[in-house]
C-alpha cells in the first residue's frame, strides 16, 4: 500500500448552481482510527459524505472538483452501491431499517445467503432459497460484536430506539471488506447510557482496523472518542485537530468562528429587566425534529431576547409550542397572567404573536391576496375589517385595503398592489407580508422565528431593522428565533441558547464565540470554564 | 420564432378568406329577396313542377303504349302468352322512351305557366296564413282542456301501473278542428288557381288530361307549398324534387346566409391562431378547447340549418337547472375536502323533500318551499355526519367522496324500496316501492321556476324565474365567501396549517363547509327536477356528482381555488357542449348516442386532468 490512509478527500469544491458549498476542504482518514467531522448546519458536512457515497444529487448537479482517493487509488465513486462495493459503509441518522422484518432479515437485506432449489436451477438465482441458518450465525456474529445480546429472530418493530441503532451498526459491520464506517449523529436519538456504550461499540470497531468518521455536534463525545477531528465551517476547512493536541474551547471557536461583520449596528444598551413579559416554566413541545424538554426561560419586558442553537436542538419548538401550534405543557405565563396551554386561540387573544418560520407552509395564503393576509388574524381574531350586512358579517373592503396600503409603504412591501397574490410575491417580501399580519394585530409580545431563512441579504437587514424600530419605537417585547448566531448577537439583548431541547445557558451578544460554541453543544460555557480552572489548579 | 411567422401568416390567409366569403355573402344574402331570389326560385319551382307531373306524363304514355300493345296482338289473334308479353315488352320500351329526358326549360315556352303558378302560390300563401292563424287560436282555446285530458290519462296510467313517458308533452286534439268561412273561401280561390296551373301544364304535356291533372293536385301542392317555408327550405325542396343541374348563382344564392358564417368562423379561428398563447394561458388548455368545441357546434348547427336560438335556450335552461348542483362543490373546495363527489348525499336529501311533497300533495310553491326545507334539513344532518368521515380521513377526500358518493346511492336503492310512502305516483300500484321516475305535474312543482315571468325572445325562450335563483344561489354563496367565517373556511381549504396558526378550529370549518356543499346538493337536486318535469330515484343521481365536478373544472376551478365565475362559466359550457352537441352528432351520425358517450368522455376526462394539475404548484 502506498499510502497510510484508508480515505483521502483532496481540495473538494461543490457548487449548486451559483451557490458554493464546499471550497478546497481536504480530509484523511487513517486505518483503525476515529475520526470526528465537526461543524454547524450548513457548514457542507452532509454535501462531502454525499460525494464520498457518490450520492445522485451530487451527479444530478454537476459533480466536484477535486479527488477521492481510497487505499491511495484514485476511487470514483458512482453511486451509493458502489461505495458498497467498495468497502464504505453507513450509520444513518434515520433509521433505515424495514420495521416488519427481523433483525436478521434487516442485517442481511439484500446480502442474502441463498441456496439453490428445484426452481432456481430453471428460473435462475432470484428464486433460490433463503439460507437462514448461516443468514442468523452471520447475524448474530454481527450482534455480538456491537455488544447486542438480543435475540437475531426479534422484529424491528418496537425495538427502542438504541437498539435500532445498534442493528444498523451491525448490519454495516457484517458487510463483508468494510474498510470505512460513516456515523452520521449517531448518539442524537440515544440516551447517555446508549450514547456511552455506542462510543465504546466505535471503539471497538476501530480497534479491528477499520475507520471510523464520526459526525456530531457533541464536542464532549468528539473529546471522548476521536483520534483526530477535521473542523468545517462555513464550507471551508477550518482546521485538523489531533484530539490529543487540542481541547473543547478551541474546537468551540473553531466550529463558531466570526462570520462577517454584524447585519445591523445598534448602539449600546442597558438590557431592560423590569417586568417579566413572558414567563415560561417547564416547557415541553412535541414538535418533530424540534422538541423541547422542561425548558424555564423569563423574558422581560421591551427587549428583544434571541434564541439560538442548532437545528433540530429545539429553538423553533419554543415558539410554536407557546402559541400552541404543537402539543405542549407546561406554565405559561403573559405580563403574570396564566396563559392555557396549546390553545392558538387564547395565545393570539392574549396578545402574542407570531412570525413562522415555514412561511409559505404556515405564514401565508399562498393563493390569496397581499391584503388578506395581513388582515386575516386581526379579522378573525378581534373581528376588525368586518362590517355588518342584514345577518351577514362581511369583510369591510375599504377599511381592508386601507391598512394594506398603510402597511405595504411602511414596511416596504415590493410588489403590484395590494390584491396581487402572496404566493408570487419574493422571499423578502412574503416575510414582510407576515410581519405586517402579525402587527396588525398589534400584539403586546412577538415571537419572530427565522425571518431571515432564505431570503435575500438586503431584505435580510430591512426585516431585522423593522423589528428593531417595532422594539424601540413602540417597546415591543420581541423573541427572534434563528440559526444565524450573527443575525442574534447583532439586534438581540441578551441570547439564550438551546440544545436537545434544553436551555443550555443566556449570554450577552458579546460573549466570545467559544462560549456560544460550548452553549450550543450543550456545555455550559460557566461550568466548563470553572472545572477547566478547576482542573488547571489541581 | 418560425413558428410564430407561420401562425402569423395563417392568420392572415384565413383573413384573406374570411373577407372574401364574408363579401360574397353580404352581397348575396340581400338578393335573396329581390329579384334574383324570385328568378332563381321561379326557375327551380318550374322545373320541379315540370319533372313532378312529368312522372305522371310517363305513366300516361305508359298506359297508352300498353293499351295499343295489347289491342294490336288481340287484333291479330295472338294468345294469352303473346299479349301478356307485347304489354311487357310496350311497357318497358315506353318507360325508356320517356324517362330520363329531363326536360329542357329553354325549349319549352313556360311563361303561362309561371304566371299561373305564382298565382297558385299567393293564393296558397293567403290560405296557409289564415289556416295558421286559425290553428293557433284553436289551439289556445283548447291547450287548457287539453292539459287536463292529459294529466288524467297520467292519472289513470299511475293506477294501471304503468310508467308515465318522460316526453310526454301537451298536445291539443285537433280532431274537432274546423275551417272559418275565410279558410273556405280561400282554398276555393286556391282550387281556383290551380285550374290555371293545370291548363298551364296540359298545354307542355298535351298528353294529361284534366282530370290527371285533378289527382296531381295535392302532390304539386305539398311541393310547392309548406307553411314557415323560407328561401333555404323552399330551394332544397324544389332541388331535391326538380334533379335539374343546379346552377352556380343559384347555389351561391342558396348557401350565402352559410357563407357568411364560415367566413365570422374563419375570423373567429384566426383570431384564436393569433391570440392562443395567450388565451392558453389565460385560460388553460381544456377551456380552449371545450370553448373552441362549443363555437364549432355554434357553426354547425348554423350549417346544418339548426335552429341555434332555440338550442342556445335550450342550454341556458339546462344551466340553470345545473348551476346549483355545480354551485355545490364550491364549498367544498372551498373548505378544503376536493371535490365533493359525495354529493349525491345531498341529492338524496333533495330527493326526500320532493317525494314528502307530493305524498303529502302540498301544492305549487309552497310545495316546491316545503320540499326544499325537509331536504335541506336531511342534508344538513346527513352532512354533518359525512363532514365527521371527512375529519377523520383527511388527506384521501379524493377516494373517501366517491365511495361514500356510490355507497350512498347503493343504500338508497334499498331504500327506496322500502320506505313508506303511499301516494299512487310515488309507489308501484303492485308490490312494493317507488318508482323509477316520478313525473311531476302542474299540482307539484313542475316547471315552477322555469315558468315563473317567462317570456320569449323569438324563439328564444327565457327562464326567468330559474335564472334568478340561480343568481340568488350564487349571490349567496358569494356572500357567504366574504364573511368572517367564509374567509376563515376558504383559509383552511387553502393552507390549514395557516388557519391552525390563526387559531381557526380546522375540523369546525370543514364541517361547515361539507354541510353547505350538501345542502346546495339538495337544493339543486330540487331545481332540477321542476326544471325537467321528473324526479329521478334509484342510480339517477350517481352521475351527477362528476358531472357537477366536470362542469366547475371546465370553468376553470382547480381541486383547490374555485369562484363562482368558474361555476357559470363551466356549466354554460358543459351544458352548451352537450345540448348542441346531440342535435349535430345526429345529423352527422345518424341515429347514434355519441352524444352521451361524449358526455361521459368530457365529464370523466375534464376530472382526470385536473387531478394531474392539482398535485403541481399551488399558485394559480
Amino acid at each position: 500500500m502506498a499510502t497510510e490512509y484508508v480515505l483521502e478527500m483532496q481540495n473538494i469544491t461543490k457548487q449548486y448552481g451559483e451557490n458554493t458549498v464546499l471550497s478546497d476542504v481536504s480530509m484523511a482518514v487513517k486505518p483503525g482510527e476515529i475520526h470526528a467531522l465537526l461543524g454547524e448546519n450548513g457548514a457542507g458536512k452532509s454535501t462531502l459524505m454525499n460525494i464520498l457515497f457518490g450520492m445522485p444529487v451530487i451527479h444530478n448537479t454537476g459533480g466536484f472538483e477535486g479527488k477521492v482517493l481510497l487505499d491511495g487509488d484514485d476511487a470514483n465513486i458512482l453511486s451509493p452501491y458502489d461505495a458498497m462495493i467498495k468497502g464504505i459503509g453507513m450509520v444513518h441518522q434515520e433509521f433505515m431499517l424495514l420495521p416488519g422484518f427481523t433483525i436478521t432479515e434487516n442485517i442481511k437485506l439484500n446480502r442474502e445467503i441463498t441456496k439453490p432449489n428445484f426452481f432456481s436451477r430453471i428460473l435462475g438465482k432470484n428464486l433460490e432459497t433463503l439460507n437462514m441458518k448461516s443468514m442468523s450465525a452471520d447475524a448474530r456474529k454481527a450482534l455480538d460484536s456491537v455488544g447486542m445480546n438480543i435475540d437475531e429472530f426479534t422484529r424491528v418493530q418496537g425495538l427502542p430506539v438504541g437498539y435500532m441503532q445498534f442493528v444498523e451498526i451491525a448490519r454495516e459491520i457484517d458487510k463483508t471488506g468494510v474498510k470505512l464506517l460513516v456515523f452520521d449523529e449517531p448518539t442524537a436519538v440515544l440516551t447517555e447510557s446508549e450514547a456511552t456504550q455506542l462510543i465504546s461499540v466505535m471503539k471497538q470497531i476501530a480497534e479491528s482496523g477499520i475507520a471510523v468518521i464520526f459526525i456530531t455536534h457533541r464536542l464532549d463525545e468528539v473529546m471522548a472518542a476521536s483520534d483526530s477531528i477535521t473542523i468545517l465551517r462555513d464550507g471551508r476547512l477550518a482546521a485538523t485537530r489531533r484530539t490529543s493536541e487540542t481541547n473543547i474551547v478551541e474546537l468551540a471557536e473553531l466550529m463558531i468562528g466570526r462570520k462577517g461583520e454584524s447585519v445591523i449596528d445598534l448602539e449600546k444598551r442597558s438590557v431592560p429587566h423590569d417586568t417579566v413579559a413572558l414567563h415560561i416554566k417547564d416547557l415541553n413541545v412535541d414538535m418533530p425534529g424540534e422538541h423541547v424538554v422542561g425548558l424555564t426561560l423569563d423574558v422581560y419586558e421591551g427587549e428583544i431576547l434571541g434564541i439560538g442553537g442548532l437545528a433540530g436542538q429545539g429553538k423553533l419548538g419554543i415558539p410554536n409550542g407557546v402559541m400552541g401550534l404543537y402539543d405542549s405543557e407546561g406554565e405559561v405565563e403573559l405580563f403574570g397572567q396564566p396563559l392555557k396551554i396549546g390553545d392558538t386561540d387564547a395565545a393570539l387573544r392574549a396578545g402574542i404573536a407570531m412570525v413562522s418560520e415555514d412561511r409559505k407552509g404556515v405564514g401565508l395564503l399562498l393563493d390569496q391576496s397581499i391584503e388578506d393576509n395581513i388582515v386575516f388574524n386581526a379579522m378573525q381574531i378581534h373581528g376588525e375589517y368586518l362590517h355588518k350586512l342584514g345577518p351577514f358579517t362581511l369583510k369591510n373592503s375599504s377599511d381592508i385595503r386601507g391598512i394594506a396600503e398603510q402597511m405595504i409603504t411602511d414596511l416596504d412591501i415590493r410588489c403590484f398592489g395590494p390584491t396581487q397574490y402572496a404566493g408570487t410575491l419574493s422571499g423578502g417580501n412574503q416575510q414582510k407580508v407576515c410581519i405586517a399580519r402579525a402587527l396588525c394585530m398589534s400584539p403586546k409580545f412577538l415571537f419572530v422565528s427565522e425571518p431571515t431563512r432564505g431570503i435575500d441579504i438586503g431584505a435580510k437587514k430591512l426585516v431585522l431593522e423593522t423589528l428593531v424600530k417595532l422594539n424601540r419605537d413602540n417597546g415591543m417585547t420581541i423573541v427572534i428565533v434563528s440559526s444565524e448566531l450573527q443575525e442574534l448577537r447583532s439586534i438581540s439583548d441578551r441570547i439564550a441558547i438551546v440544545s436537545e431541547g434544553r436551555l443550555v445557558d443566556i449570554l450577552p451578544p458579546e460573549a466570545p464565540d467559544a462560549d456560544f460554541g460550548l452553549a450550543m453543544s450543550g456545555i455550559k460555557p460557566q461550568d466548563h470554564n470553572e472545572k477547566g480552572a478547576a482542573g488547571h489548579d489541581e | 420564432m418560425t413558428n410564430n411567422k407561420w401562425r402569423r401568416l395563417l392568420a392572415i390567409v384565413l383573413c384573406a378568406a374570411a373577407v372574401l366569403l364574408l363579401v360574397t355573402g353580404i352581397i348575396e344574402l340581400p338578393r335573396r329577396t329581390g329579384r334574383a331570389g324570385q328568378d332563381v326560385l321561379d326557375d327551380a319551382r318550374i322545373q320541379a313542377l315540370l319533372s313532378v307531373t312529368g312522372e305522371s306524363v310517363v305513366e300516361s304514355y305508359v298506359a297508352i303504349a300498353k293499351k295499343e300493345a295489347q289491342e294490336r296482338v288481340r287484333a291479330g289473334g295472338g294468345s294469352m302468352n303473346d299479349i301478356r308479353e307485347a304489354v311487357e315488352k310496350a311497357e318497358q320500351e315506353t318507360r325508356e322512351k320517356y324517362t330520363g329526358e329531363s326536360t329542357d326549360l329553354s325549349q319549352i315556352d313556360t311563361a303561362s305557366l309561371r304566371a299561373a303558378t305564382n298565382a297558385y302560390m299567393n293564393a296558397l300563401d293567403e290560405y296557409g296564413s289564415l289556416e295558421t292563424a286559425a290553428r293557433a287560436q284553436y289551439i289556445e282555446e283548447h291547450y287548457a282542456e287539453a292539459q287536463a285530458a292529459l294529466e288524467e290519462k297520467h292519472r289513470a296510467m299511475l293506477e294501471a301501473g304503468q310508467e308515465i313517458p318522460e316526453n310526454d308533452a301537451v298536445v291539443v286534439d285537433m280532431s274537432g278542428f274546423v275551417p272559418t268561412p275565410e279558410m273556405l273561401a280561400a282554398e276555393a280561390a286556391a282550387d281556383n288557381a290551380y285550374l290555371a296551373v293545370g291548363d298551364a301544364i296540359s298545354l307542355i304535356y298535351p298528353v294529361l288530361d284534366k282530370d290527371s291533372v285533378m289527382t296531381l293536385k295535392d302532390s304539386v301542392r305539398g311541393m310547392l307549398y309548406q307553411s314557415d317555408d323560407d328561401f333555404s327550405s323552399q330551394f332544397d325542396r324544389y332541388v331535391e324534387q326538380g334533379r335539374a343541374k343546379r346552377t352556380f348563382s343559384a347555389y351561391l344564392l342558396r348557401h350565402a346566409d352559410d357563407l357568411i358564417y364560415t367566413a365570422i368562423a374563419l375570423l373567429v379561428a384566426a383570431a384564436l391562431l393569433l391570440y392562443s398563447e395567450w388565451l392558453i394561458s389565460k385560460l388553460g388548455i381544456p377551456r380552449v378547447i371545450i370553448g373552441l368545441f362549443f363555437i364549432i357546434l355554434c357553426f354547425m348547427t348554423l350549417l346544418y340549418d339548426l335552429s341555434l336560438p332555440t338550442l342556445l335556450s335550450n342550454t341556458v335552461v339546462r344551466m340553470g337547472m345545473n348551476a346549483v348542483m355545480v354551485l355545490a362543490i364550491v364549498p367544498g373546495i372551498q373548505c378544503g375536502i376536493s371535490l365533493n363527489l359525495g354529493l349525491p348525499i345531498g341529492l338524496v336529501a333533495g330527493l326526500l323533500g320532493g317525494l314528502m311533497t307530493i305524498e303529502f300533495g302540498i301544492p305549487g310553491w309552497g310545495g316546491f318551499l316545503f320540499a326544499i326545507l325537509v331536504g335541506v334539513v336531511i342534508a344538513a344532518v346527513c352532512g354533518y355526519l359525512y363532514a365527521q368521515l371527512l375529519n377523520r380521513l383527511k388527506g384521501e377526500e379524493m377516494s373517501v367522496t366517491t365511495y361514500v358518493g356510490f355507497s350512498v346511492v347503493s343504500l338508497m336503492c334499498i331504500a327506496w324500496l322500502v320506505l313508506p310512502f303511499t301516494s299512487l305516483k310515488l309507489r308501484w300500484p303492485l308490490g312494493t316501492g317507488l318508482r323509477n321516475t316520478i313525473g311531476l305535474d302542474s299540482g307539484n312543482f313542475r316547471h315552477i321556476l322555469n315558468d315563473w315571468g317567462a317570456f320569449n325572445i323569438g324563439s328564444f325562450y327565457v327562464p326567468t324565474g330559474l335564472l334568478l335563483f340561480m343568481a340568488l344561489c350564487c349571490f349567496l354563496v358569494w356572500l357567504f365567501s366574504r364573511s368572517k367565517t367564509g374567509v376563515a373556511m376558504q383559509a383552511v381549504g387553502n393552507n390549514p396549517r395557516f388557519a391552525e396558526a390563526a387559531g381557526l378550529n380546522v375540523n369546525k370549518m370543514r364541517v361547515i363547509g361539507t354541510m353547505l356543499s350538501t345542502v346546495l346538493g339538495a337544493v339543486g337536486i330540487l331545481v332540477y327536477s321542476q326544471s325537467y318535469g321528473f324526479m329521478q330515484l334509484y342510480t339517477a343521481p350517481r352521475q351527477m356528482g362528476f358531472i357537477a365536478a366536470s362542469a366547475i373544472l371546465i370553468g376553470g376551478a382547480s381541486t383547490s381555488r374555485c369562484k363562482i365565475s368558474h361555476v357559470l362559466i363551466g356549466t354554460f359550457l358543459f351544458q352548451g357542449v352537450l345540448t348542441l352537441g346531440m342535435p349535430v352528432a345526429n345529423v352527422l351520425v345518424p341515429g347514434s348516442t355519441i352524444s352521451e358517450t361524449l358526455r361521459i368522455l368530457i365529464s370523466n376526462g375534464i376530472i382526470l386532468y385536473a387531478l394531474t394539475k392539482s398535485g403541481g404548484a399551488s399558485r394559480a
